[in-house]
């Protein structure tokens, strides 16, 4: 596949993939990620992935804009050989009561379905980790069944509460920490998504497998689940 | 204990070094100094590493008290400081003794001033960094502003020139307009001529929409061919614009990816001084080629010897 390379700023190049969520694509650019990490330039400061495309903060002494796209390319185009270790599956336990589930019945009445529906749906689905942003440890995971695709909250939240399990476009995540938001919240997990004991900090990363598993109320609180 | 005693916190103050790096691929926010011009010079003045934890203090209102001797410098903003309640000045070493009081008025030039002591202070060093990152609540003292009654422990070192000053040609302004220099790409094709037109020629106004994120630029609308894109990662002084059509500037602690059309990015020395900005200040945008601002940000951290940005 073709990669276009563009200037973001003067120490700074993003790669695009591609346009679209595709998880050809997105794979492609796991791959490119792993390969750039793995090289541990000390010159590239940051190396972010996205859905479709990757940026490179780089260290301007060592680098110009050619120089870095060289140097990149050389590594990108070796990571296509990688074969890829199976993908981790993590599994995220949620409770989808109406009262952690603030739009449930907002997005029952929207789809025409009921709650029940809604939850069976949500859970029944595999997510992929596109990407990694917002705030530490919220993860973009794709894509939920075309039945649940929502637009945001006309009126953003001001603050959603920590573990909100959330939908938006054909995308769901967790919220790691209570933040303002405008994704449509399903249920609450209790589970963290970002803490410095993690191996990464980070529970999810990008290339992992998510699945949602429905819990009661009961389990929600002995998890250490808060309402 | 050597070091600060806080008594007051001021409007935000918090500790800040030169930012977080690598860890923008979970989506931590760089964070660090938001004018690292004012933050470098204290730093230096104090003999420190261009890298040491400083206190940030934005529009004022800080005091504290010395807990044992030190040598410090205040650089940026004019706060208008008193030692001991006699106005001393910013740009210069100053040594303090144990009792002393500082404290600060409210900024009349300028934002953030900077508050270096010899040998940096010694809070705690997370993810790679000293700096807070006040959207996260991480980083600095619990993540947070300075209040009343926190320590803030200094090593007790000296400073190399006890009355080290900056030469005056050396000392920024803030000007009430500035010009930033804007390297254009990113998805610049989605600006057509006269959008260009328009964000190029047009003079915005700051009215303070803004924090350590970034700011809102507000005047002339520039309209996108497409309003939204596929979320990707967002760089230092990356220039939305979002459907309302006016600017945003995003600095320190802007979000790592986001879905908004950017015209392109605000070279870094200019984005020190657009942290510098009062509410009411202008702006106006200039493009520059990409080999001027390299050569341009090349040139402010090799001054300040440091490797790269």
């Amino acid at each position: 596949m073709s990669r276009v390379y563009k200037i973001a700023s003067e120490s700074s190049v993003i790669v695009y993939f591609g346009s679209t969520i595709d998880p050809a694509i997105s794979q492609e650019v796991q791959k490119s990620y792993l390969a750039l990490k793995a090289e541990k330039c000390e010159s590239f400061f940051e190396i972010i992935p996205s859905y479709a495309s990757l940026m490179v903060s780089y260290d301007v002494m060592q680098f110009d804009f050619d120089g870095v796209c060289e140097k990149l390319e050389t590594i990108i185009h070796h990571a296509e050989e990688i074969t890829m270790n199976e993908p981790k599956i993590i599994t995220i336990p949620t409770y989808y009561g109406v009262e952690v589930g603030l739009d449930l019945e907002l997005l029952a009445k929207e789809k025409n379905l009921t709650v029940e529906e809604i939850i069976a749906l949500h859970v029944k689905g595999m997510y992929s980790v596109y990407a990694i942003g917002f705030a530490p440890g919220f993860a973009y995971l794709g894509e939920i069944d075309e039945r649940l695709a929502t637009s945001r909250l006309a009126s953003p939240r001001k603050a959603v509460p920590k573990g909100s399990v959330s939908i938006a476009d054909r995308q769901t995540a967790v919220y790691p920490n209570q933040s303002p938001g405008g994704w449509k919240v399903l249920g609450r997990t209790p589970t963290a998504m970002f803490d410095a004991s993690y191996d990464g900090l980070s529970l999810l990363h990008v290339g992992d497998q998510v699945r949602f598993e429905s819990i009661s109320k009961a389990e929600f609180l002995k998890l250490g689940g808060k309402l | 204990m050597k070091g600060f005693l806080v008594e007051n916190g001021g409007v935000q103050s918090c500790i800040q070094d030169a930012g977080r790096r690598g860890f923008s691929d979970i989506g931590l926010t760089q964070s660090g100094a938001m004018d690292e011009m004012a933050f470098g010079y204290a730093n230096f003045l104090v003999g420190n590493d261009f890298n040491t934890p400083s206190i940030e203090i934005a529009l004022g209102g800080i005091a504290l008290k010395a807990q044992s001797e030190m040598c410090i410098a205040i650089c940026g903003a004019t706060m208008h400081p008193k030692l001991n309640g006699h106005t001393i000045g910013l740009w210069q070493v100053h040594q303090l003794k144990k009792g002393d009081t500082l404290s600060f008025g409210f900024a009349s030039e300028g934002q953030f001033a900077y508050l270096a002591v010899a040998g940096g202070f010694q809070t705690p060093h997370l993810y790679g960094s000293f700096s807070t990152s006040i959207k996260e609540g991480l980083g600095g003292i619990e993540g947070r502003k300075l209040k009343t009654g926190d320590q803030l422990p200094t090593s007790g070192a000296r400073c190399p020139m006890d009355r080290r000053k900056l030469e005056k040609q050396f000392i920024p302004h803030y000007p009430e307009e500035i010009t930033l220099r804007l390297v254009k790409g990113y998805q610049e094709a989605m600006f057509d001529a006269s959008s260009q037109g328009t964000f190029f020629n047009s003079v915005y106004t700051f009215k303070g929409e803004g924090d350590r994120m970034g700011y809102r630029l507000s005047g002339e609308k520039v309209v996108p061919s497409a309003t939204g894109i596929l979320s990707e990662p967002i760089c230092y002084g990356a220039v939305q614009i979002p459907s309302h059509g006016e600017p945003i500037v995003l600095l320190k602690e802007r979000q790592t990816i986001g879905g908004y059309p950017k015209i392109g990015s605000v070279i870094a020395v200019d984005c020190f001084k657009l942290a510098q900005l009062k509410a009411g200040g202008r702006v106006r945008f200039k493009e520059v080629s990409l080999e001027e601002a390299r050569a341009t940000t090349l040139a402010f951290y090799r001054f300040f010897g440091q490797k790269g940005v």
